[in-house]
């Protein structure tokens, strides 16, 4: 995390109101019931863009720590499983080369 | 693509040819080329959907050390997530092909769609293309990269790539 000087929200306050409007919005149910088979949850959503006006406004040290946690927790839950391959670290050679000869055209 | 390191050149990584049966394209690993079926591909949204299910396994090429030809698992993983972030599995494509089903009904699709794609590229058996999906499912279901989430329409794509314009302000603040 930065340091309390120059931190601000890992997203601006409209993106947070705009991921709540959307998690309440009827096709976003319909979607989610449709993959989950359940209701979506948009409680964290709104709680973020409480903290989020509330640093805005008062700098809020509290509000800061809450929104770290739920980012934190949400990039958690993206990478809790394991990865069936290894990532590369850079991407394969032959990308850029022209086509293989043999795929004749 | 491009922030991974593999930029798409359409004259390059595209190609459109005709093809056997009803195949609507697919990803050449040895060429790191899409190929589109022109005589399959049947209208725009088609094609939309098709050009976003290759490119999914071109991003899974570029950023892992996917054994296409050598891992039936690999394969699968690629598979289940291409069905299930292309929009192969939307409710209106699957009432299409007359598939009803409502609660978790996509991810009944994603697991035939993935099987039925490694059969069409692998010269295998039902049962080894099911365990294989089935071994991966929970891993490769859940991996939403690059979008970070299942983008069901424009208004879904359009905030993934607003947060991937946001990543840098993302990552150094949380």
């Amino acid at each position: 995390m930065a340091d309390s000087g120059s931190w601000r929200p890992p997203r601006p306050c409209e993106t947070y109101h705009a991921e709540w409007k959307l998690c309440r919005s009827a096709r976003h149910f319909l979607h989610h019931y449709y993959v989950h088979g359940e209701r979506p949850a948009c409680e964290q959503w709104l709680r973020d863009l409480a903290s989020c006006r509330d640093w805005e406004e008062r700098r809020s040290a509290e509000a800061q720590r809450s929104l770290c946690e739920s980012e934190r927790a949400r990039v958690q839950a993206a990478r809790k499983h394991t990865l069936v391959w290894a990532l590369r670290q850079s991407p394969p050679a032959d990308w850029h080369l022209p086509v293989p000869q043999e795929k004749d055209k | 693509m491009k922030h991974s390191g593999c930029a798409i050149n359409k004259e390059r990584h595209f190609s459109c040819e005709d093809c056997n049966g009803n195949v609507s394209g697919g990803f050449d690993a040895s060429s790191s080329q899409i190929v589109l079926c022109q005589n399959n591909i049947r209208n725009q949204a088609h094609m939309n959907r098709v050009v976003t299910h290759e490119l999914i396994h071109a991003f899974d090429h570029c950023r892992a050390h996917v054994n296409w030809f050598t891992s039936v698992r690999h394969l699968a993983c690629s598979e289940v997530r291409a069905a299930n972030l292309s929009g192969d599995c939307s409710l209106v494509n699957e009432i299409f092909r007359l598939h009803f089903g409502l609660k978790r009904h996509h991810q009944t699709c994603v697991r035939d769609r993935a099987i039925l794609s490694i059969l069409a590229v692998r010269n295998i058996s039902r049962e080894m293309a099911e365990k294989a999906v089935d071994e991966v499912f929970e891993s490769c279901f859940n991996d939403h990269e690059p979008f970070g989430r299942i983008p069901h329409s424009q208004t879904y794509a359009r905030y993934a790539h607003r947060d991937f314009q946001n990543r840098d302000r993302y990552y150094s603040n949380i």
